[in-house]
């Protein structure tokens, strides 16, 4: 199989602060702290010796295909399931001895749930709030989430997406310290992903840990401050999107259209300061450059006399990254509504 | 402790439950009938002593009943996952099982409480005079012989991950308990009675017997209530001699303790294999 440890991809100066739960100052808390952990189900090794820390208020992408091993470790930091070996704290808590506690500070999304059929999503949200010890208002939460005007509907008539978006104002309720988000945008249309995209945002502005999983990238990348990619029951990769995209060479795909362009007009583009390619075949111009060097190409091409329509960038090296590490291309969905790209028109 | 916050979503989620309304009309029914065929001037005693109330309604349905109602608890909630949400909650697995056992137990009273109220109506417009102290009484024990079926079926609902053994354990006992009992019982208690036991064994054939009636849930019941209704229960002064009254005293506390039993024992168990196992 593969190695363990030493696949780990840690780029200096981007390890988190401390592997301990404090800097010294004792401003960081680790909010999510596993130390060897495996978890074996006979003979079938789901987690293997998995080191990972996750800091008070970091928003964590947790990526791999399925089956890498995503939910199972989630499972442990819930106490759905225990580690064979290892040690598993959230919250400065032990996860398996006060996971109680652990669940009384922290919201879930759980992968693999089904809702109370019979129960309405009101009697969900105050079910929530009854077994944290809670008041509240039930119709803020599913308003927040966008079901409001089926809180008096049983949720066995409920949508998938309605579903994940009730289950998610269950995990809201009381203002969780930590969000624990198992593909938290399965089921939900590219508008729901967006309004999923912006709680986790507004989470994490609150001072709310997330810990999210995916398996699919362009959901991760737009929300979080570092990401750990799983493959087969081990973490391969571990650093801040920026620091992944570095490690692959930090390119960008810039798609212009245009008017009409030739080689001719490409020659200028090809001069530039981190461009390493451009091409066209004369109703849109291709150029893989660095990120930052989008603004330069678009002058450099209406500098040609070319006539720039449109344009987008597509971070397609850090797509071809996740699928390098997580493994075959054919088990990861990277059909997501393309959060990797942004879209802009010329003046 | 947030039993009864789980208490209280299983309750309310298992009396939507269909099953719940059709067994209060069928309760209903059967007891409204009872009442009325029950003979004229009969006392509230013969009308629980009755072949119907007893052997059919009571002793034959309401366990059954409480299998129904309680042994999908938790085992169907591990196979739909909704266990997830459950424990995603801070609910630690001993509040999901005691949660679960009280929540299933209110579901099959409500119905069987409501099934008490028409046969009032009918007792209201027949010649039966019905003292409605022993007619509650008579309630509250039928409850407390489901919620102990409810809790054996709880409890094998925790502690396995079949739902077909969820089903199986608690009906084998009950048929045990039950139908089967009420065949073997006769046959049993001769064929015990007519055994030596030796010298160093605390119990004669008599005191054998009376312990295998005891573990019955059904005939706890059934010891519990003839007294009851008789007002004969925890009376002892009643009795003929003081050992009758001691022996009888005696029987009654081990049933209403074998009871208990039954409603704590299958649901730790349970428990005890539930904190153990992976979700």
């Amino acid at each position: 199989m593969h190695g363990s440890y030493g696949n780990v991809r840690r780029l200096p100066g981007r390890l988190p602060k401390s592997k301990a739960g404090t800097d010294g100052s004792g401003r960081y808390m680790a909010a999510i702290e596993l130390e060897g952990v495996t978890k074996r189900y006979g003979d079938v090794t789901a987690v293997r010796d998995l080191d990972l820390t996750v800091e008070e208020g970091e928003v964590f992408g947790f990526l791999g295909p399925n089956g890498a091993g995503k939910s199972t470790t989630i499972n442990m930091l819930l106490d759905f399931v225990r580690p064979t070996s290892g040690t598993v704290r959230v919250l400065s808590r032990d996860a398996q001895a006060e996971s109680v506690e652990v669940r009384r500070n922290t919201g879930v999304l759980p992968e693999g749930y089904d809702v109370y059929e019979r129960l309405t999503g009101r009697q969900h949200v105050e079910f929530a709030m009854r077994s944290k010890e809670l008041d509240g208002d039930p119709d803020a939460m599913l308003e927040r989430v966008g079901i409001a005007d089926a809180a008096e509907r049983r949720a066995g008539d409920y949508s998938k997406g309605m579903r994940q978006r009730l289950v998610l104002g269950m995990g809201l309720v009381g203002d969780p310290d930590l969000l624990i988000l198992d593909e938290p945008s399965s089921g939900l249309d590219p508008a729901g992903a967006k309004e999923m995209r912006e709680i986790v945002r507004s989470e994490a502005e609150r001072g709310a840990t997330v810990f999210f999983s995916s398996h699919v990238l362009g959901q991760v990348e737009a929300v979080c401050d570092r990401v750990g990619i799983m493959r087969e029951g081990e973490l391969v990769a571990e650093d801040s999107i920026a620091g992944l995209r570095e490690a692959v060479g930090g390119e960008a795909q810039l798609v212009v259209t245009v008017d009409a362009a030739g080689e001719d007009d490409l020659s200028g583009v090809r001069a530039l300061d981190g461009v390493s390619s451009a091409h066209t075949d004369g109703g849109t111009v291709t150029v893989s450059c660095d990120s930052d060097a989008k603004t330069e190409v678009i002058g450099a091409l209406e500098d040609a006399g070319v006539t720039v329509k449109d344009f987008s960038t597509e971070e397609a090296s850090l797509e071809d990254l996740f699928l390098t590490y997580a493994g075959d291309g054919d088990r990861v969905d990277t059909t997501d509504d393309g959060a990797a790209a942004d879209t802009g028109v010329a003046e | 402790m947030t039993v009864e916050a789980v208490a209280r979503k299983d309750f309310q989620d298992a009396v939507r439950s269909r099953w719940v309304l059709v067994l209060a009309a069928l309760f209903s029914l059967l007891l409204s009938l009872a009442v009325y065929l029950v003979p004229r001037d009969a006392s509230t005693s013969a009308l629980f002593n009755s072949l119907v109330v007893r052997d059919l309604f009571v002793t034959l349905l309401v366990p059954l009943i409480g299998v129904v109602i309680a042994y999908n608890a938790i085992v169907g909630e591990r196979t739909t996952g909704s266990i997830k949400l459950l424990l995603a909650l801070p609910h630690s697995r001993s509040d999901v099982v005691f949660g679960k056992v009280l929540g299933r137990a209110a579901a099959l009273g409500v119905p069987v409480a409501i099934s008490f109220v028409l046969p009032l109506v009918v007792a209201l417009v027949t010649p039966l005079s019905l003292d409605l102290g022993v007619y509650v009484g008579y309630l509250l024990f039928t409850v407390l012989l489901g919620s102990a079926f409810v809790a054996l079926a709880v409890g094998f609902s925790a502690g396995v991950r079949s739902q077909r053994i969820a089903v199986a354990g608690p009906v084998v006992v009950y048929l045990l308990s039950g139908p089967i009992w009420s065949v073997i019982q006769l046959p049993l208690q001769l064929y015990i009675s007519g055994r030596q036991f030796p010298g160093w064994f605390p119990l004669d054939a008599a005191g054998v017997f009376r312990l295998i009636r005891l573990v019955n849930p059904i005939e706890s019941f059934k010891i519990l209530t003839v007294e009851f209704v008789n007002g004969f229960l925890f009376a002892a002064g009643q009795a003929g001699t003081e050992a009758a009254g001691r022996y009888a005293l005696d029987t009654e506390i081990a049933a209403l303790a074998m009871l208990a039993a039954w409603m704590l024992v299958p649901p730790l168990l349970g428990l005890w294999r539930f904190e153990e196992a992976d979700l």
